[in-house]
């Protein structure tokens, strides 16, 4: 993964970012939609839910933009806060899939009629950590030293 | 480890400083933007989701179907599918093999369907839509009576016909 060719690594900020600035037009265009994907994970108090409706789409914009155009460091960050979130995401479909919860996963549509999470959404979710971690090493290395010369 | 170069700390606090302020960046334009929203697509701080129909049937244990389960189990003969409204409203118009249970009557009307029904009998019930309560309440009275393959459809009809769902109008299912 540290020693990925640099065509691959812009493959990577390319999907990673795609994806994730993808993800967030539907929740940005309405919230209350997506406050009701959260709220169907069953995972958060629902004093939260709309907290999370509310900054959750703009914390994936941000990050996106981070991996896709900013410099080493601030591309670090974006792709170290993605892999967060993909993290915390994959567990809450797992846990919907362990309790037989037929709910979307709410990742980019926030329609009724989206498709039901299944094993294949861990499977993809799988791919983005690992090239959002590749994303992340990188630019972690190329941000600049405060001690270098 | 050999030929690595050890992380230092403060390349650490950096990184973590630049998560901070990207973290504080989205809740500052999230909050900016709801606050700008039209008040009919504001989304308030705290919502009451405690109350919400799904919330109340997954502390009732009753399973939920979203749109995509409905379809299925609509289209699968081997499920009876109850609407929980008043005969008035399912007249009116109700999902394709739906039969007439109203919450009111359904101690009454049961044993319309007793040739039906097992306590095996997958079973999925429906009223109005999001807001009302009448399904989630018929499957609560019918886990009484001892059926155990209850599912609710929360959306009802108000989705189903939003989406594109075919209804059928009169008394038959």
């Amino acid at each position: 993964m540290s020693r990925l060719h640099p065509a691959y690594l812009w493959l990577a900020r390319i999907a990673v970012a795609g994806l994730f600035l993808a993800a967030c037009i539907a929740k940005i265009r309405d919230p209350e939609l997506f406050a009701l994907a959260v709220n169907r994970y069953r995972i958060l108090p629902g004093e939260f839910v709309n907290l999370v409706a509310i900054v959750l789409p703009w914390i994936e914009l941000l990050a996106g933009l981070a991996v896709l155009v900013a410099p080493a460091r601030l591309r670090a960050a974006g792709a170290l806060v993605i892999t967060g979130m993909l993290s915390v995401f994959t567990i809450a479909i797992s846990l919907n899939l362990l309790r037989g919860i037929e709910a979307s996963c709410g990742c980019f549509s926030t329609r009724a009629d989206a498709a039901v999470s299944d094993a294949w959404n861990l499977v993809r979710n799988g791919a983005l950590i690992w090239l959002s971690l590749a994303v992340f090493l990188d630019a972690f290395r190329r941000a600049p030293s405060k001690e270098s010369p | 480890m050999t030929g690595r170069t050890p992380v230092r700390r403060g390349e650490i606090l950096r990184l973590a400083g630049a998560c901070a302020g990207l973290l504080a960046a989205a809740v500052a334009l999230g909050t900016a933007v709801n606050t700008l929203r039209p008040a009919s697509s504001r989304l308030p701080w705290v919502g009451d989701w405690e109350h919400h129909v799904e919330s109340k049937a997954f502390r009732a244990g009753i399973p939920v179907a979203f749109l995509a389960g409905a379809r299925d189990r609509v289209e699968n003969p081997a499920v009876v599918v109850f609407d929980a409204r008043i005969r008035e409203q399912y007249e009116a118009g109700h999902l394709p093999r739906a039969r007439s249970l109203p919450l009111g009557e359904a101690d009454r009307r049961l044993g319309d369907y007793a040739s039906l029904l097992t306590p095996d009998t997958p079973i999925l019930v429906y009223c109005g839509g999001a807001d009302c309560t009448d399904a989630l309440e018929l499957a609560v009275k019918l886990r009484g009576y001892g059926f155990q393959k209850l599912t609710l459809y929360p959306g009802g009809v108000a989705e189903w016909t939003e989406y594109g769902g075919k209804i059928r109008e009169g008394g038959q299912p």
